[in-house]
């Protein structure tokens, strides 16, 4: 049996591992253009501010590949030839054959849509060249745990469009490195960018569209908080404001433009206005994918529309908890993923279905914890909302429909997610909740306990 | 400034004295040569009588104390934002200048004796000689005595290891302030824990052969003088290679290239048998499932070389006989997956309802 498997991330890997654990006889090849390791993407910003070296990043040893007799191949796949079984590579090299594949190419960035975008001092952070180009212009280049290992072994078998191809540096025009900096969009990689760039000793502007920062997930009260947060750490917090161009001389960018006309100065601008499914290479293959955004249809087994080819991971628009189709861009989900994919693609009748939501993140020093149904706009939704000063500082949202819970969003302190879930599928009341909200709690030692005051503890009866 | 307040990590491998540069190299081998005249030479004498200071043992000490003082300062302002990090490299301090340092050099001015309550058998691998206990007033005997044997593993069985080894000991007291910059240069490989099981176990047996000999020598007294000579031998050369070669001039030398905690991971036999206790106690590290995103921090800088990502990924709680309790894993985990804990039941309290439905 000839397993192929395109993408080494979270997916692509643990589907790897899974299927030789099952088929210790079928050959297993992995296609990657990015990387010869398996790293953790969301280490990235580690190894820009030099917290990390690219090895602490690998969730295996290396001898993984050889212990588990993966062959790799580091090149750019250009399709696949689902009648002829067989996927097509950039640079001259001989198509790859498959019994059955697996797609698990993840996100790419999404590109910037301002004139002066393709210039010197525009770019991303998504990927391994994005780090390294990021790392020349905030640094003048990586830090001394080393360079990504054999950065550009793809070089000579990518094409043009790739995304794993290190941008311009404006830095390197200029001579002399990036002192001020402008992030656009305001999401996590966004938040991650600034909390580099302010490693790196700069301020940076950070440009947000929306009314407040990281909508999707957190309401405006949360926001505000955080951007206090942000401001008391020197972030120049932008909402609300748009960008019309890039203002750039000798090849390289100075500023950004904003709409309303004022020019930010910027040596360097990351755009972090979300990702897309890395599908454009699939143009010419018969593999059905949603025609907004391109994300590969797939069935609950993870069988995309030709049943000897599957896909997991960001490229793949699974089901949501709530019925919708589309990618889950997160790193547990991934990881599940392609443990599915693996099994689906040996022949067991699997599927996979997310029960409830739940996910964390650290917005620079505030950890931040969701679970359930936070903001779906059902009319009968409502939130208990405490505002936490004094040693901790923290907020805590209950999202409620009539008396029962569905939702918690958590700053500032760390919570045990499992135990919030239990509570929704348990279908508690707010008052059962509150008067147990210690036990989930997953703060480190000598942290004070949250205490809600008595006056908080009587809304709990009283919808908003 | 900011990236202090929230993460004194963020420049860690763009310092060279940090990531094995010149600096380091050159750093570690002067703190080499202090050690070797420390132990085998005077030439530090005089400094320490023009200080007023008893002998250059006492001026050892009081540079330790500045070591560990403006060090825990550095160390706040790098991870101060975590409560454990605070209490505990405080206390550690506090401990050491009080016990290790400001008592001994006391307590004979008063006619006294020169005691350290902080130092326990093993670690202080004569204090259980019949030399030593004859020497001490009772209450100092029966400190010794049941510090070392009762209440120690006791300790570490309710609260692990940590209990000494983080918030007591001057080795860990050091390694955590004066040695923090270094703490992910601690090799994580396969290979070094292999070296850590049989190394550390090696001296936990030959501080119990010493001890037993030298105990036997105390007692069979003039009757058998070739077997006294014998016992007296041993502790010198105990106390030749692991009292000064492996806990100072490497253990400690050697803290810019291989991280500060060389001797406590590999040859401390007091860590030993308190990690033996821990594997049976208490204490675990309890890991958040589903949640860990395999960035590999909490193994980067956990100072004893333990790979706690391996554990946190596979949402697995665990207890390992080296884990010292620093909390550094659990504080730099950015989704908060990690925490220390004393308690029963590993992983009975798991909810094994996976959190992704698979449908059959």
């Amino acid at each position: 049996m000839k397993f192929v498997i395109i993408g080494n991330g979270v997916a692509g890997t643990e589907a790897a591992i899974a299927l030789r654990h099952r088929e210790s006889d079928a050959q297993i090849t992995i296609i990657s253009e990015e990387s010869d390791h398996f790293f953790s993407r969301t280490a990235l910003m580690y190894i820009l501010s030099g917290q990390l070296s690219h090895r602490d990043t690998e969730p295996y040893e290396r001898d993984l590949y050889a212990r588990m007799n993966f062959v790799r191949v580091r090149a750019r796949a250009l399709g696949v030839d689902t009648k002829g079984h067989q996927v097509r590579l950039a640079g001259g090299l001989d198509p790859v054959p498959y019994d059955r594949l697996l797609i698990a190419c993840g996100s790419r960035p999404r590109p910037a849509p301002w004139p002066g975008s393709d210039q010197a001092g525009v770019g991303h952070f998504v990927t391994h060249q994005d780090l390294t180009w990021l790392e020349r212009e905030l640094h003048g280049g990586v830090s001394k745990a080393g360079p990504a290992p054999q950065a550009d072994a793809h070089l000579a078998y990518s094409s043009p469009d790739s995304p794993y191809r290190v941008r311009p540096v404006a830095a390197e025009l200029r001579g002399r490195l990036a002192r001020t900096g402008a992030v656009i969009g305001g999401g996590l990689i966004g938040i991650e960018v600034v909390e580099t760039m302010l490693a790196a000793g700069i301020s940076p502007h950070f440009l947000i569209r929306e009314r407040w920062f990281w909508p999707v997930a957190i309401n405006q009260d949360e926001s505000t908080w955080m951007a206090q947060r942000m401001r008391e750490h020197g972030v120049h917090v932008h909402l609300q404001r748009e960008v019309e161009r890039f203002v750039v001389q000798d090849g390289a960018i100075t500023a950004v433009r904003t709409v309303d006309g004022e020019d930010l100065p910027a040596d360097v601008a990351v755009v972090t206005i979300g990702v897309l499914p890395n599908t454009d290479w699939l143009a010419e293959s018969e593999i059905q994918r949603q025609q907004r955004g391109g994300a590969i249809v797939v069935g609950p087994d993870l069988r995309t529309s030709d049943p000897d080819v599957f896909a997991a991971g960001d490229c793949a628009a699974v089901e949501w908890f709530n019925g919708m189709r589309r990618p889950e861009q997160l790193w547990y989900t991934g990881r599940d993923q392609g443990r599915v994919a693996a099994r689906s693609i040996m022949g067991d009748d699997v599927r996979y279905k997310r029960s409830h939501w739940y996910n964390s993140a650290k917005l620079m020093d505030i950890e931040y914890t969701t679970a359930g149904l936070v903001d779906f706009g059902f009319d009968d939704m409502w939130s208990w909302f405490l505002e936490e000063t004094g040693t901790v500082r923290s907020t805590t949202r209950i999202v409620c429909r009539g008396q029962r819970v569905v939702g918690f969003n958590m700053l500032g302190r760390r919570w045990d997610h499992r135990v919030l879930i239990r509570w929704i599928a348990e279908r508690r009341s707010l008052s059962w909740v509150l008067d147990r909200l210690q036990q989930a709690a997953f703060d480190t030692e000598f942290v004070p306990r949250l205490r809600i005051p008595d006056e908080k503890r009587r809304q709990a009866t009283q919808p908003a | 400034m900011y990236a202090q307040g929230q993460n004194g990590l963020m420049s860690t491998w763009r310092e060279h004295i940090r990531s094995r540069g010149l600096a380091a190299w050159i750093l570690a081998a002067v703190m080499m040569g202090f050690y070797v005249d420390l132990y085998w030479f005077d030439h530090l004498e005089p400094l320490a009588q023009a200080l007023g200071l008893r002998n250059r043992w006492f001026l050892y000490g009081g540079l330790y104390c500045v070591l560990m003082v403006v060090g825990g300062a550095l160390y706040l302002r790098r991870h101060g934002n975590s409560r454990y990090n605070q209490i505990r490299i405080s206390v550690n301090v506090l401990v050491q200048v009080l016990l290790a340092f400001t008592l001994p050099y006391v307590m004979p001015l008063l006619g006294g004796k020169e005691f350290y309550f902080s130092y326990f058998w093993p670690l202080k691998y004569d204090l259980l000689l019949p030399d030593t206990l004859s020497k001490l007033p009772l209450y100092l005997s029966i400190y010794a005595l049941v510090g070392s044997l009762i209440a120690a593993p006791i300790l570490a069985f309710f609260f692990g290891k940590r209990w000494y080894c983080s918030w007591i000991c001057g080795c860990g007291a050091l390694a955590n302030t004066f040695g923090d910059p270094w703490r992910h240069l601690t090799s994580k490989s396969t290979r070094s824990w292999r070296f850590e099981q049989v190394s550390i176990y090696l001296v936990v047996a030959l501080v119990i052969f010493m001890t037993a000999v030298a105990g036997l020598g105390g007692l069979v007294g003039d009757a058998h003088p070739g077997f006294v000579s014998f016992a007296g031998q041993t502790k010198h050369v105990y106390g030749f290679v692991v009292g000064s070669i492996l806990s100072g001039v490497i253990g400690t030398g050697l803290y810019p290239l291989l991280g500060p905690r060389v001797w406590c991971r590999n040859f401390c036999p007091m860590a030993g048998l308190l990690g033996l206790t821990q594997k049976l106690g208490r204490f675990r590290i309890r890991v958040k499932d589903d949640m860990c995103i395999s960035c590999g921090n909490c193994s980067a800088y956990c100072e004893m070389g333990i790979d706690v990502r391996s554990y946190a990924q596979s949402n697995l709680d665990f207890t390992r006989a080296a884990c010292v309790g620093c909390g550094m894993c659990a504080h730099v985990c950015p989704r908060g997956v990690l925490r220390l804990e004393n308690r029963w039941d590993l992983n009975a309290d798991k909810d094994k309802q996976h959190l992704v439905v698979l449908d059959f």
